[in-house]
């Protein structure tokens, strides 16, 4: 039986007076996709940061491989092997892909950045993602379009050997095609047995690669279903009200910020 | 065709180098005109008058190479221009769909998959292909000239009727005339094994192999048999469900109808069970838990029952390379060892070829994508 790759128990999170996350437990597979969905505010984004190291939490568990971790830093979370992606397709724009996907943390030899290891490493990660719809690994970014950069950023992702990837809503600046190619690629990283936490609020996309969907509500985690098992109508109604029949938390209306 | 009284006239012999230039360049990659005309024993001239036909018709480009070697005039470089032909690969499977844009040469241009846990429903996974296929052929401003389908079941290949695809519950199944009418370009129908031998055979683990079985295992087991170079089809093509070997007189109930197939023992289910995982466990799951294997022993019983049935296999057919696809791309290195050693030592037939080799694909689970592509470029390459 596969353990869990990652695991939150009791995440609390406040920004001064405002409690944003209320006891959050979540549980990432290796080679499942976990939707992270929620309203505006729900605390999707602040869930992904402090569990990336961005935001110290007030209290609660982080469970890597089993083993209780403290991720106190970006830094630390990476040593794990938990990389982000962010929306705002967050790579420098003046710099080419191998630069951008060995960024602050070069390969040297003798002193001297080694751009021939680098550049077979980089060429190697997008064969290995059958990712061939960039022409050569010294293109610059500028020069991509927004779904060849977000592949990008997921591509530098994999480069690190990382085994749980968070996409913080990785499509939410792409047109639809490239909507498409993006969620792809989401899917092999999973088939490939990484963990993946793909933040979204498009039910359609959900859908269309989520095998469990986690759904926040005012901070609150209101219930983790699995995606044969759920309607869209049954998810927009956890999101929207917090409950869903059986599904969800007890006394949504009692919920608040 | 020819008969063996008529002649050949002038345009069909160049019409017949110019395929088999193509084929080259969309298999191979590009080439030197040098190598070009002694790989296809043509005449020097013959080779410059097919290219410079070909580059006009935007279908290659010619470069000087990069890398020079020994002394003259460097050959150019003839790059088969993936933009030229584009078709639509759809490798349909039990649990979702992926579909791509392939250009000449192989490449793939562009790329998409969606779940199936919902619906598997025939005219809904049609509307999707074909709303996908607008959305691709914009993006990518490909205009594509045929479409090449995966579908793991029972296919006509004359007009792409799927006759029972048992895991999606598709029976009797016009898939190939539906997308035809719908797509307006001429689509092909096969089944995912062969199809994956296909691949295995044309861009894989078996280029320099004419005879190979190609073993995949998804939900289902099947498989495609190359023979002399040339698929194995049987009678309307409906050879591949070497799944469905008895193997296990009392093992479990299959739903094809027989107790303990080949199937039953060596399925995704079997291997679900074997790992302790439950039997609808996620792709990706399965391979986590196969990587993160510590004791390999769990899959000895596994690892039995696929030894027993590919040495059924190798000594009914007789194939000097056994590949294996898909789930079993993720299976540790030891028990594909032991798998392959069990092999040679158990069949007659491989031990009378001198051992035949067991391998996994380098392919992967693109394996029945790049074969649908094949297939769909067959006819092409000829028009082109």
């Amino acid at each position: 039986m596969s353990e869990p790759i990652l695991e939150l128990r009791g995440i609390n999170k406040s920004f001064g007076p405002v409690h944003v996350l209320h006891d959050i437990d979540l549980v990432v597979n290796p080679g499942e996709v976990t939707a992270l969905v929620g309203d505006n505010g729900a605390g999707k984004s602040t869930l992904v940061k402090c569990i990336a190291g961005i935001h110290p939490t007030d209290s609660g568990e982080v469970l890597f491989n089993g083993q209780p971790v403290q991720i106190r830093g970006p830094r630390d979370a990476a040593d794990l092997g938990i990389e982000v992606v962010y929306q705002d397709l967050a790579l420098a724009d003046n710099l080419d892909i191998v630069q951008n996907m060995f960024l602050g943390r070069e390969r040297t030899k003798a002193g001297l950045l080694d751009e021939t290891d680098m550049e077979q490493a980089a060429r190697k990660t997008l064969a290995s993602l059958s990712v061939r719809t960039v022409k050569s690994v010294r293109t610059q970014v500028s020069s991509l379009s927004g779904g060849q950069r977000q592949t990008v950023a997921i591509a530098k992702a994999v480069l690190w050997n990382s085994k749980v990837v968070l996409l913080d809503e990785p499509t939410a600046a792409l047109g639809v095609a490239q909507t498409r190619q993006v969620l792809d690629l989401v899917r092999r990283l999973a088939e490939q047995g990484l963990g993946v936490v793909l933040i979204s609020h498009n039910m359609n996309d959900v859908f269309e690669v989520a095998d469990r969907i986690a759904c926040l509500y005012l901070g609150r985690m209101a219930a983790v279903v699995s995606s044969k098992e759920v309607t869209h109508g049954q998810v927009v109604e956890l999101i929207t009200a917090g409950r869903s029949g059986d599904l969800g938390i007890a006394r949504p209306e009692a919920a608040t910020i | 065709m020819t008969g063996p009284t008529s002649g050949t006239r002038p345009d069909e012999i160049r019409r017949h180098n110019r395929t088999a230039l193509l084929r080259r360049l969309h298999v191979d990659g590009p080439s030197t005109r040098a190598s070009l005309a002694a790989e296809l024993g043509l005449n020097r001239s013959t080779i410059k008058a097919l290219v410079d036909g070909l580059a006009e018709a935007g279908v290659v480009a010619e470069r000087v190479p990069a890398l020079r070697s020994g002394a003259g005039r460097p050959s150019l470089l003839v790059l088969p221009q993936p933009q030229a032909a584009v078709v639509i690969a759809i490798d349909v499977r039990v649990e979702h769909v992926a579909m791509g844009f392939v250009g000449l040469g192989g490449e793939i241009l562009g790329r998409d998959s969606w779940n199936l846990h919902r619906t598997r429903d025939p005219g809904e996974v049609i509307t999707h292909i074909v709303e996908s296929a607008r959305l691709m052929a914009d993006d990518l401003d490909a205009d594509a000239v045929g479409v090449g389908v995966s579908v793991p079941g029972v296919v006509r290949r004359a007009d792409g009727h799927v006759h029972e695809a048992p895991n999606l519950h598709w029976t009797d199944v016009a898939l190939g005339k539906r997308l035809e009418a719908v797509l307006k370009l001429p689509v092909q129908v096969g089944n995912d094994a062969e199809l994956g031998a296909l691949a295995e055979h044309v861009r894989g683990a078996a280029q320099a192999s004419s005879d190979m079985v190609y073993i995949s295992a998804d939900v289902g087991v099947g498989g495609g048999v190359i023979l002399s170079g040339q698929p194995l089809r049987g009678t309307g093509g409906y050879v591949g469900e070497l799944g469905h070997m008895v193997v296990n007189p009392r093992g479990n109930r299959c739903y094809c109808g027989c107790d303990g197939c080949w199937e039953t023992e060596v399925g995704e289910p079997a291997l679900c069970r074997a790992l302790g995982l439950p039997d609808d466990a996620p792709r990706g799951t399965v391979v986590a838990a196969l990587r993160a294997l510590d004791d390999p022993s769990v899959l000895d019983e596994f690892a039995g029952w696929l030894a027993l049935g590919l040495a059924n296999i190798v000594n009914v057919l007789g194939p000097e390379l056994v590949v294996l696809g898909d789930l079993y791309t993720a299976l540790p290195d030891a028990v594909v060892d032991s798998v392959s050693t069990a092999v040679q030592r158990r069949s007659l037939v491989s031990r009378a070829v001198g051992g035949t080799q067991v391998v996994t694909s380098p392919l992967g689970r693109d394996a029945k994508l790049v074969g649908a592509a094949e297939l769909a470029f067959e006819p092409v390459l000829e028009t082109l």
